[in-house]
Parts: C-alpha cells; structure tokens; sequence
C-alpha cells in the first residue's frame, strides 16, 4: 500500500492496487481514461454527478478532471434541482455507462488549480448554495487525514453510511482512500445490520458513519466481533454523548467526530468528551460575537471563512462548541434552512405567516406555526385540518427534502409577536411542544345585574376538532357546557363544586373553527342552577341550564 | 384488522410523533416508505428499534431481507408474529 496524490492516480495503473472488491487501480484507470477521452470529444466543460455507486464516482470524477471538466455533486436529484442547475451543466449522471468505444486520453498529472468540484449546500440566507474548490483544496485535506489515521487504519476497508455527495462522504469513502490505496464499498450501508454484514466480510475495516445511525445501533448486533473496527468516523452533525459513550463500551474506542462544513471541509475532530482539536494547518478566530472563522489549507489561500458557529478556544489552542448562532437546523445531519421553508408556506394562499421549529421527540422534526389567511380558515372550516396540513405538505414537499417536511402543525389567527416585533425561537419551540388547546379564553368579560357578557373566539386548532369531525370540525356541545362551567367559575364567586344535572339543552346552530361567540352566563343561586347560552351574532348557538350542588 | 395490526399501527404512530393520525388513517397494504405514508430511512431505524423493544423480539442482523418485512403494516405483523413464534 502506497501513497498517490489525488493529482497523479491516474499515472500509475497498478492491477495489484484495490479501489473496491471488484474493481482494482488499473481498470480505474483505463475507464477513466476512455470516459475522458468521451468528454473530451464531446467538449464538456460541466458534468453533474448524481452516482450512487462510489467506485463509478471515483471513475467519472477522474475522468471529467482529466477531460478538462469541472464537476458539480448536486445534493438531490429532485425535479427542482435539476431544472435550476441545468443553465450550469452539459451532462447530468445519475448512472455510468460504460464508454469503451472512445479513444482514451493518455494518462496525465491533474492541475490541483485548474481542476474544479462544486459543492451543493444550503447556506445561511435559506437559498441552495454552491461551494467551489480546487482539487488542490482537496488533495491537501486527504493528505492531512492520512497523516492523522493513515497508520490506524492500515489496509482497512472503509465501509460507510453516507452518502458521497456531500463533502464528508466524499473524501472519507472515496477520495482519502483511494490515494492511500485501501478498498472502499460501492454502496453506502444506511442500516446497522448491513453495515455489520459488509464489515464482517472484511479482514479489516473502518466505517465513515453519521450521527444518525450511530445513534440507532441496537443490542442485536454482534459487538463482540464489530470490536475489531479500525476507527469509527462520525460527521454530518453532533453525536449526542449518549451515543458516544454506548458505543464506547461496546467498541472499546470513542467514534472519531470530524467537525466541518461543506465550506470549510474539516476543521477539527475529537474523541468522546474531550475538546476539538484542529485538522493541520488550521487558524483558528472568532468574530466580535465569539463565532468561530478559520483560514485553511482546505479553503482558497488567503481566505478566511466565518462560521456561524459560537466557540470557546483554550489556551492550547483546542476549543469547546457552543452552539450555532442563526437559524439553520440540522435533522438527522440535513442542514435545514428555516427561512426558506417559511417563506415556501407563506407562498401558499392559505397562509398569512409561518414559523418552523424543531421538536425533540424521540428523532428530531420540525413542526409549523402558522396563521392562516381567511382563505386557510374557510378551508380549515369546510375541510378539516387533516386537509389542510396535509396540502400544505405536498405544497412544501417541491420545496425540500421529505426530512424537512413538518410533522406537527400549530394553526392560529396570528403568530405571537411581541410588541417590539419579535417572535423568538423558544417562544415558537415553546406553542409547538404544547398540546392542542381545549380551552378557550375570553376576550372580554362584562358584568350587567347579575348576568355576566363575555365574548369568545374558538381556536382554530382545538383539539377536539380532530375527532368532531375530521372533515368538518365543529364544537362538541359537551365542550360548549364544559366552557360554560369553567369560565363561570373564573368569574362567579361560590359557585357549587358539583355538576348535577343539566336542564332544557337546546343546539341550534353549528359552532366551527375560529368562530367568534358571545356566551352569556347568569348563576341563580337559590335554585343552584347556572343559565348560559351561546350567539354567534344574531344566531342562537345554544342554551340551557346547569344544575350545581353543594360537594357530597 | 388483528390485533397485532392494530398494536403495530399505534406503535408507528407513537413511535414516530404522527400526531394528525389515527390507526384507522394506515391500511395494512399502505406502502410505509416512499409514497404512502412517506416515512424515511430514519423513521425505518426508529421503528426498528420501537418493534424490538416492545415485542422483544431480535431483527436478525445476518438476515438479507429484514427490510423487505417493513413494506406495510400486514408484512410487519407477519413478520412480529413469525419471531415471537421462534
């Protein structure tokens, strides 16, 4: 096993050298070669590579560079995706065929500058951002992983969960290993058991895994046998210390955390509770609000790139995480832009306003508050809230990934602004944590003779509109009662405790989401009986009696 | 429905946080992933780990079809049924 810089694999085909089980360094090679010589001849200059098989991207990667082509990794193959990088790209694969009947190019040094990778990313404004680097940017951070877990590894066989389109999965599973020579798998392993079988077949091996699995290994797996794994290698997003530690009694080796960005490409790594310590090279700052920037041999020379990321740095130059400072979430290592996903609800004719939050509630997911437009009440009103969210479901999901789709929704009149304007993240956490209201509180409350004038808006996201009924919510009358009695209690004094009875009930007209209603509520205490009735402007609701006794 | 059916469509919905439904809302032939219900690769990790824990049973890490089981609510009980026979 030999070192090859990422600039020179194809000068030495070498059949004895494995890039996967079935494929070794000289047919790597001559197929690249033949592909170029197909790019070259068709005068590419921008090849979108959508491949699933990581053997197939280590061929087509080569080839496009060796063909004078820059190459884009779009982060979906979603209609949407396509029809906005097209204007930028000649050819997009999302499978490669062979090209055996071209001329091939000669084997040839790559230029580290000239040659070009685009990245797909969403960046902090909300919108899809692409990322350029230089193979050179590339060639030098697989140099400095090899110098920090080139000797652990040995000949290991590095077998991963992630996908290959985004940094980390690329230069893990393909690009580090194939300049230093060890076998990678074709396929990503997104499931523990198949991760296991594929590392059980090996001698050796090392894994390039997510949060997302690691998090979700089970007691079925034979720990006994996977104990023999060369390292563990976890990125994409924090892994809870939980995992860290399970998986350190079980392996008897903390998982390896790379902490990095699409922009950045690493910056740091860590074993279980201690501080990040810096990749080579690596400069570390802060901005005057304590996020961290950093100048790298991985970013454009001279370019200093500032995260959104609050950091602690010690004096030893290692540092402490503390959390991102504006509003990209990430689910299951899918960066999630807020924003953008608001503005796409807000886009729809039933929305006024949204608000996205994340849930913690065994995974990770996001739930919506929304206002709804008087167009999304009547909706809501003639269709039910299963409708309802469930159309604006399919309306954001042209928008995004399924991941970010909301799986709870919070319908309201107005979102909560505070009189200076502002409506902070906890608050929004805070409504979508909350169950569904089954109360409801009065708007105002007047007082004439004894009899007591209070106005009402139903919410539109009672909780008892789901089963009453699911597509045409209205009021149960056993709720209208139960209102009638609390609201009575806030406001009479010495009202008896006990329910007994209920006495001349009338329903005459339907009550439905967001109605406003004006309850009248008089309490005849030498009869024990509470008078209430419901309008809704001019039109009786309803009406009766409640009977209340003293406690038994 | 069988029972089990029924168990397992709760336990999806519990387990997953799919407050807007009701085991009523997932036939048993409702394909889980993909179209039909929609759920993910990590919604499959999730349920895994939920049918483990609650009918105690092991999913067979050496098995090749294990995911074939979780297509819909009717492979899931057969499957939940054949291991708590085992």
């Amino acid at each position: 096993m030999s070192w090859i810089g990422l600039d020179r694999l194809l000068l030495a085909p070498d059949a004895s050298r494995r890039v996967t089980p079935d494929l070794d360094h000289a047919e790597l090679c001559r197929r690249a070669l033949c592909l170029a010589g197909q790019w070259r001849a068709q005068r590419l200059r921008c090849v979108a590579l959508h491949l699933e098989d990581a053997g197939d991207l280590a061929i087509a990667l080569l080839a496009a560079w060796r063909a004078g082509a820059s190459v884009l990794l779009p982060a979906d193959a979603q209609p949407q995706t396509r029809q906005r990088l097209a204007p930028r790209v000649d050819l997009w694969l999302d499978a490669l065929a062979g090209a055996d009947d071209a001329e091939p190019l000669d084997a040839a040094v790559l230029d580290l500058d000239q040659c070009r990778l685009t990245l797909c990313t969403s960046g902090s404004s909300g919108a899809a951002k692409l990322i350029d680097k230089s193979l050179r940017q590339l060639a030098n951070e697989v140099a400095a992983l090899e110098q920090l877990w080139g000797g652990i590894l040995g000949g290991a066989t590095l077998v991963g969960s992630v996908a290959t389109q985004h940094i980390y999965g690329l230069l893990f599973r393909v690009l580090w290993p194939l300049c230093a020579g060890r076998p990678f798998l074709r396929r990503a392993q997104p499931f523990p058991e198949d991760l296991q079988r594929a590392s059980l077949e090996k001698p050796a091996f090392a894994w390039v895994a997510s949060p997302a699995l690691l998090k979700r290994m089970g007691d079925n797996l034979d720990w006994s046998a996977l104990r023999a794994v060369r390292r563990v290698f976890s990125s994409g997003g924090a892994l809870p210390a939980e995992a860290a530690q399970w998986l350190h009694e079980r392996l008897g080796q903390w998982p390896t955390e790379i902490y990095g960005s699409s922009e950045t490409g690493g910056i740091a790594w860590r074993q279980g509770v201690e501080p990040w310590t810096a990749f080579p090279g690596v400069e570390l700052g802060q901005d005057e609000e304590g996020a961290l920037n950093l100048s790298s041999p991985y970013l454009p020379a001279g370019h200093v790139e500032q995260t959104a990321d609050a950091v602690e740095i010690a004096a030893d130059g290692r540092f402490l995480l503390r959390g991102r400072l504006d509003r990209i979430v990430k689910l299951e290592e899918k960066r999630i832009a807020l924003p953008m996903l608001e503005q796409a609800l807000g886009e729809h004719a039933w929305v006024a306003e949204a608000r996205l939050g994340v849930i913690q509630q065994g995974r990770a997911f996001l739930g919506a508050l929304l206002a709804l437009t008087p167009a999304g009440v009547h909706a809501l009103r003639n269709q039910g809230r299963r409708s309802v969210t469930e159309t604006l479901r399919r309306h954001l999901a042209g928008h995004c990934e399924a991941i970010a789709l909301p799986r709870r929704w919070r319908l309201l009149r107005q979102l909560p602004w505070s009189p200076q304007g502002k409506l902070a993240q906890s608050t929004v956490e805070t409504l979508l944590k909350a169950p569904r209201p089954t109360l409801v509180e009065s708007l105002s409350a007047v007082e004439q003779d004894g009899e007591w004038q209070l106005e009402l808006e139903v919410p539109l996201d009672l909780a008892h509109f789901s089963g009453h009924f699911p597509q045409t919510p209205v009021l149960p009358g056993v709720v209208q009662l139960d209102w009638a009695q609390q609201l009575a209690r806030q406001l009479i004094a010495e009202l008896p405790p006990r329910f007994a009875g209920m006495e001349v009930l009338k329903f005459q007209q339907l009550v439905r989401p967001g109605d406003r209603l004006q309850l009248s509520l008089r309490f005849d205490a030498a009869r024990g009986k509470l008078y209430f009735a419901y309008r809704n402007d001019a039109a009786a609701c309803s009406s009766g009696r409640i009977l209340l006794g003293a406690a038994q | 429905m069988s029972d089990l059916q029924h168990e397992i469509k709760n336990l999806i919905i519990d387990a997953l946080g799919l407050e807007d439904l009701t085991a009523e809302d997932i036939a048993a032939d409702l394909s889980l992933f993909g179209e039909g219900l929609g759920l993910d690769s990590v919604d499959a990790l999730e349920l895994g780990l939920a049918l483990q824990k609650r009918f105690g049973i092991k999913i067979d890490a050496e098995a090749k079809d294990t995911r074939t089981h979780f297509a819909n609510v009717a492979s899931l009980a057969a499957f939940v049924s054949a291991h708590k026979a085992a």
